[in-house]
């Protein structure tokens, strides 16, 4: 090995070094100020969340006996035996999970409506009223904060028992979230083509229309798969509320210990969730790829 | 007659138009220059109404433009067609389509907005886009084009307007000399032809001079100069370019081709 | 000027017969994708056997409920404490959940990222099983756990913490794979092995791209928080679910104006260190 780097005289070493030194002293100090805030907070919201390890560590033991019981007893000799037992409910489990399914799916296309309608109100570079984009935001806003399971759980009072309180706290959920996004999108798009189409005298839902959604449709399609993808996992679980689904299957069989039901219900759900989310991805590549090719 | 009265426009505290009057007579072709940041583009769009006055008026034909609301407000920006520096077409949609966005002013709005454009429209688009050479690309997409054929169709979108002024706010900048030339000798025979009115704003003292009739010169938002592109001397012509005028001027002059020898429009290679 | 009579017109037609035909293909193509959207829906409604009757009723007494809402009132001094304690129940297991769940999930992205680890199998080994956690919505989570340390909010940090082991061990992973792998081979071609490569090259680029990531999801946790209450898992949602249970709604509209105002000040809060963090507005 060759030196190519002189050696440098102490007292030179040293101001370069305690330079150094004092440049990262600042950031290290905001380092540790972060992390005892952090621990602060560890400790006050495990205070406040009734954290306690010494009965977690005692019980933890019951989180494997859970799953052990969750499976079937299974041998090779009668496999198909033991396993129709497993799924006895089959027919009517997928019958649930097509409900499932078709919860999300009229929930998300309704709440993707209503959010496409909504977000061209609330984009500031296309309304010029402040009073319309403040409030159409503000109640965007309120739909996407309100869990849907609390919406479901008041619709169920005021619409009955069934999917269609489901379908509705998922719609109303989704146009608010799909609202929001979708206005976002609207607002960084490029304003030559509105200016376009104004000064060629275009009416608003003209301008609308042609200069800004050839600009945002990939994008908004996009937007409302993930969105799907989101509310098969709610619709999933509308049934702990009464509000259809396979949800009403899987929460009995927790309540009154059908170990086996559950495994076989969670595995449903799990594979039927994966394979939404495959398809959707799938989609969502081809059309970011395809990137609108015009309307 | 388009008439100008006292206009001024304010953004905040700064007026970028200042008190501007003038009146430009039909058929006639002005340029309106001065270096950047002068107003040229805040008049003309306000003209059109994309940008609202602070004060003053515009006239067309003895109609208070600025006082116009709703349907009346749209008609007017489809009679008074706007031709942008960046071409502002609607990149996703193809050239045909944008062409016919000079017509939604006329269109029933349920029809244009399920694109079922009636059969005597789609015949005056393809039209102004032969004209231009470019019916062949009528189905491809507008950001797919070069900047010339993009300023061409914006121009083809105009002309279906059936304008009766057409507000070009530098339509050259972004071009190179050829398409420049194209674009401007289509200008050019659009107004002597058809006698449609143009005002231009140009940044090139050059190209104002060989095309207009008549040239009107901003200064930080006032009208500095307005007669003849004879009468605008060096001098002039200094003051209002200032530290900039050493690019504009000293240029080869540009040639200007006299009326009877305008290229037909449809000569014009693609 | 332009105005054509309709010989040219004819003449104009003739020439552009593409322009003119209307264009079957694409219109029925159109036609169809519309279809088949509306026909699924239709289909839905149908076979969810939807009582459209009911829906005009039903929207009649959501107006009812929600005269009955104004103004929202907790009714006694005593019940907004109790309110106040469960929010804070709720933040706090937002708050552990997100943690833990970013800590546990940090390894597993990084067995799960296909240029930290290069084997397959393990690779494959670890997306699916990320996958699995993630089918499986908070709720059911907080409901096992419910099941295993019994009611109470421990159980709903232990559901997020389970639940967000999937979502940021995916969202991980894809972040450090979209990576920038110049540095990594700057690292590497300095003589730095494999592990050299990711400590110095990997993870300083990602860092502050994960932190953005779980604080722009501890808003969506606290939303998620309000909720696991409903089967028991402590938080707000205890409360909420009961109030409604009882039909008490100036309580309801009160807890749910909690809700609003904790989850705005999170995201607000969230976003502020998120720009603090990555300099601009951060798309997770
Ligand atoms: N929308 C706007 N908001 C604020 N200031 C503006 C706006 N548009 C133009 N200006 C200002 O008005 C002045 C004139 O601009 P402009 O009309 O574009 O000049 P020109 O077209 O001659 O270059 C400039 O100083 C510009 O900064
Ligand atoms: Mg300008």
């Amino acid at each position: 090995m060759r030196a190519a780097i002189p050696e440098l005289p102490q007292a030179r070493l040293r101001e370069l070094t305690d330079h150094y030194a004092s440049a990262v002293a600042e950031k290290r100090r905001q380092l540790w100020l972060g992390s005892a805030l952090l621990v602060g907070a560890v400790l006050a919201a495990g205070w406040m969340g009734d954290v306690d390890p010494w009965k977690f560590s005692e019980n933890f033991w019951r989180f494997p006996a859970y799953f052990a019981n969750m499976v079937p007893k299974f041998s090779f000799t009668s496999a198909w035996a033991d396993l129709s037992e497993w799924f006895w409910g089959l027919p009517r489990w997928t019958r649930l999970l097509g409900d499932t399914l078709l919860i999300a799916y009229v929930g998300t296309l309704s709440g993707a409506i209503g959010g496409f309608v909504l977000c061209f109100l609330a984009s500031a570079n296309l309304v010029r009223s402040r009073t319309i984009v403040f409030l159409t935001r503000r109640a965007l806003e309120f739909c996407r904060t309100v869990p849907e399971i609390v919406f479901a759980l008041i619709f169920v009072l005021a619409f009955g028992l069934g999917p269609l309180p489901g379908v509705l706290a998922l719609a109303i959920h989704t146009m608010g979230a799909l609202g929001k996004q979708f206005a976002e999108v609207v607002e960084n798009i490029d304003s030559k083509p509105i200016e376009g189409v104004a000064a060629s005298g275009g009416s608003w839902l003209q301008i609308v229309r042609f200069g800004a959604v050839p600009q945002v449709l990939s994008n908004f399609a996009s937007y409302a798969l993930l969105r799907f993808e989101y509310n098969v996992r709610g619709a999933a679980v509308m049934g702990f509320v009464g509000a259809g689904g396979i949800g009403q299957d899987l929460i009995e069989a927790v309540r009154k210990f059908y170990f086996t039901d559950v495994s076989a219900i969670l595995l449903l759900i799990v594979a039927t969730i994966m394979i939404i989310d495959f398809i959707t991805e799938r989609v969502r590549h081809h059309l970011i790829g395809l990137q609108g090719a015009g309307t | 007659m388009l008439v100008v009265e006292g206009l001024t426009c304010r953004f905040g505290t700064k007026a970028a138009v200042d008190d501007v009057s003038f009146s430009v007579a039909p058929g006639s072709f002005v340029g309106v220059i001065g270096r950047s940041g002068a107003g040229k583009s805040t008049l003309l769009r306000m003209i059109n109404r994309l940008a609202d006055p602070s004060e003053g008026r515009i006239l067309f034909d003895g109609v208070d433009i600025t006082a116009l609301r709703g349907r009346e407000l749209r008609q007017w920006r489809a009679r008074s067609a706007m031709i942008f520096q960046q071409f502002n077409l609607v990149g996703r949609l193809d050239v045909l389509t944008n062409v016919l966005m000079g017509r939604l002013a006329t269109v029933p709005v349920w029809r244009s907005l399920v694109q079922l454009w009636p059969e005597a429209d789609k015949a005056v688009a393809m039209s102004a886009l032969e004209q231009f050479d470019m019916a062949q690309i009528a189905a491809q997409r507008a950001d797919q084009l070069s900047g010339g054929q993009q300023q061409r169709v914006a121009i083809a979108r105009a002309l279906v307007q059936e304008p009766d002024i057409i507000l070009a706010d530098e339509p050259i900048a972004s071009l190179d000399p050829r398409n420049t030339r194209i674009v401007m000798d289509a200008l050019l025979r659009i107004n002597k032809h058809f006698g449609i009115t143009v005002v231009c704003n140009l940044h090139s003292l050059d190209l104002a001079r060989s095309y207009c009739d008549r040239l009107i010169g901003m200064a930080a938002g006032r009208v500095a100069f307005d007669g003849a592109p004879a009468a605008l001397t060096e001098h002039i012509a200094r003051e209002l370019y200032d530290l900039e005028a050493n690019e504009v001027i000293g240029g080869a002059p540009v040639k200007a081709p006299d009326a009877a020898a305008i290229p037909a429009l449809g000569s014009v290679a693609a | 000027m332009i105005a054509l009579n309709s010989e040219n017109r004819a003449a104009i037609a003739a020439r552009h017969p593409e322009i003119f035909r209307p264009s079957w293909r694409r219109r029925s193509m159109i036609v169809t994708g519309l279809g088949a959207a509306v026909g699924v829906f239709v289909f839905g409604i149908v076979q969810l056997d939807i009582p459209l009757n009911r829906l005009s009723d039903g929207i009649f007494m959501l107006g009812g409920f929600l005269r009955l809402m104004l103004p929202p009132d907790p009714g006694s001094w005593a019940l907004a404490l109790t309110c106040l304690h469960a929010l804070g129940e709720t933040l706090s297991i937002a708050f552990l959940g997100t943690l833990g769940g970013a800590l546990l999930a940090f390894p597993a992205s990084l067995l799960a990222a296909r240029n930290v680890v290069a084997n397959r199998i393990i690779h494959f080994l670890a997306r699916r099983s990320l996958d699995t956690v993630r089918g499986v919505d908070t709720l059911i989570w907080a409901l096992i756990w419910v099941g295993v340390v019994g009611l109470g909010p421990f159980a709903g940090i232990l559901a997020l913490v389970c639940s967000d082991f999937g979502t940021f061990g995916k969202l991980f992973s894809e972040a450090i794979e979209a990576a920038d792998k110049k540095p990594v081979e700057g690292i590497q071609a300095a003589g730095g092995n494999h592990l050299h490569g990711v400590r110095f090259g990997l993870l300083p680029q990602v860092i502050p791209i994960l932190l953005s990531q779980v604080l722009y999801y501890f808003e969506s946790n606290t939303r998620s928080a309000t909720i696991i209450g409903i089967v028991g898992a402590g938080g707000i949602g205890l409360q909420l679910a009961e109030q409604i249970r009882v039909l008490e709604w100036q309580k309801v509209s009160f807890l749910i104006l909690l809700i609003l105002v904790a989850v705005s000040a999170i995201d607000w809060m969230s976003s502020r260190l998120r720009f603090a963090i990555i300099g601009r507005r951060a798309i997770a």
